[in-house]
């Protein structure tokens, strides 16, 4: 069976067949199917649909101890999350505008200044962004006062970190979901602890969906012939 | 007062205001709710764009349709944005009688509609529906909750689509079956044993209330809408019940 989370930047593809998922750009993914998914078009390119809060909610029940948490899941285009309080669900958001495109443009900043955020330390300061969109023009306005692009890039990565912590009710502690789990500038612009979980999470969602569904059909008393 | 076939209300007008219309055989419209045809835009010239949809939907059925008369609620059971629209539809409809009104009926009405097994949005449309009458509430039999629907009847009925047909109606929405817009201890009322979702239009002042209550519910969600639902805040009331096994 293949589980798919269709983000607007990479493809997430689990063949249950495998013990591991993989990564496609979504580019590249056109034409392709699953079983089941989550994600941007999935209700047009699955048998079967899930919500993304709900795939995200039970990857953080697979994937997480604590009974109590904060997932935050930061995407290419928006940002959601979770939080549950001895077990049961508490809160949940998910941002689709000023969240907007802030992942895609983290990714399209490195590559337009040819910069690597594995190498770039953590400023102390951070522009007042409310989105990738609209935070553009700070690191504009900061090259042209001075600024190294670094600097200012670093800034607005800051800037958003901050402002995903707000949304997810600034936690004490964050488990985070997404690609920029692997974006050590972002992980640590975080005004709190973070437990990055890789960008697999909506998969593992499915996945506890599948043996939950599974599990449930093997109690199911056979019928009397 | 002007005889006219043709009158609207906007809130919940107090019930002798109802009988009086049903006496003169008076056609009732009720301008909170969405026309067919008539865009928000014909209030875009006297109401902010940032303001309760409800408002905006009750100024532009106003200036589509012209009735004779509207009366408006401008009490406790309505809002204090409902007093600011009496006053400019009476500046820019001086054709139309507009007529302040305050609905403090304590009698209660019954809200069999609000308990009964029913598509939520059914039930919702009847309930709004069921304001323009004086007559008594049909009989509908009582079920067994699995869901909670706190607040107003929203502009946007689709978010209603995700709700089990067993969902307890709570809030304001229950106040206007009972005809008893202005009680607040029958609207801060909620069932703490069903996940509920407390929905307000966005920028109305009800949505502190709501907040407050879903603080105190031990398994609740707060979500406001404007004009219609957004794709998150579909996703939000769908993954909430989900996740709560409601199904």
């Amino acid at each position: 069976m293949l589980l798919a989370d269709f983000g607007t930047s990479y493809v997430k593809l689990w063949d249950t067949s495998e013990d591991m998922p993989h990564l496609l750009a979504t580019k590249d993914a056109t034409g392709l199917t699953a079983d089941i998914a989550t994600g941007h078009n999935s209700q047009r390119r699955a048998k079967r649909s899930v919500n993304e809060l709900t795939a995200l909610a039970k990857g953080g029940g697979a994937l997480i101890a604590d009974d109590s948490y904060t997932l935050l899941d930061c995407g290419s285009r928006d940002i959601k999350f979770v939080r549950f309080e001895r077990g049961r669900l508490k809160d949940m958001g998910w941002n689709t505008e000023c969240g907007a495109s802030m992942g895609f443009t983290i990714e399209l900043l490195a590559r337009y200044y040819h910069l690597d955020y594995q190498t770039m330390a953590v400023p102390r300061q951070a522009f007042a962004v409310t989105c990738g969109v609209l935070g553009m023009s700070r690191i504009f306005d900061a090259v042209i006062e001075g600024a190294s692009e670094a600097e200012a890039v670093a800034r607005f990565v800051k800037g958003i970190a901050l402002n995903a912590f707000a949304f997810a009710g600034s936690p004490e502690k964050i488990y985070l979901s997404g690609g920029l789990c692997d974006n050590p500038l972002f992980v640590g612009s975080f005004p709190c602890q973070v437990a990055p979980l890789g960008r697999f999470v909506l998969l593992e969602g499915l996945r506890a969906m599948l043996d939950d569904e599974h599990q449930l059909r093997m109690l199911r008393p056979l019928p009397i012939p | 007062m002007k005889k006219n076939k043709r009158a609207a209300i906007v809130g919940v007008p107090p019930l002798a205001v109802v009988r009086q219309l049903e006496a003169e055989g008076a056609e009732v419209v009720d301008l909170d709710m969405p026309m067919a045809g008539v865009s928000l835009e014909r209030a875009a010239d006297c109401l902010p764009k940032v303001y309760c949809a409800i408002l905006r939907t009750v100024v532009a059925n106003a200036v589509s349709m012209q009735p004779g008369r509207i009366f408006i609620d401008v009490g406790r059971g309505k809002c204090d944005g409902a007093v600011h629209v009496a006053t400019i539809l009476r500046h820019i409809l001086p054709e139309v009688e507009v007529i302040a009104v305050e609905n403090h009926d304590r009698e209660p009405f019954g809200t069999p509609r609000c308990v009964t097994k029913m598509p939520l949005a059914d039930k919702m449309q009847a309930i709004t529906k069921s304001v323009t009458t004086s007559a008594a509430h049909p009989l509908f039999a009582t079920c067994r909750a699995t869901a909670g629907f706190w607040g107003v009847p929203p502009r946007d009925f689709s978010l209603l689509e995700f709700f089990p047909d067993t969902t307890h109606v709570f809030g304001w929405a229950r106040c206007m079956e009972n005809k008893t817009p202005d009680n607040s201890q029958l609207e801060e009322f909620f069932d703490p044993e069903i996940p509920t979702v407390f929905f307000t239009q966005s920028f109305c002042a009800k949505s502190a209330l709501a907040r407050y209550l879903a603080s105190l519910h031990p398994c609740a969600l707060a979500v406001d809408s404007d004009v219609a639902v957004g794709n998150s805040g579909r996703a939000k009331i769908q993954a909430f019940l989900e996740l709560n096994g409601v199904r």
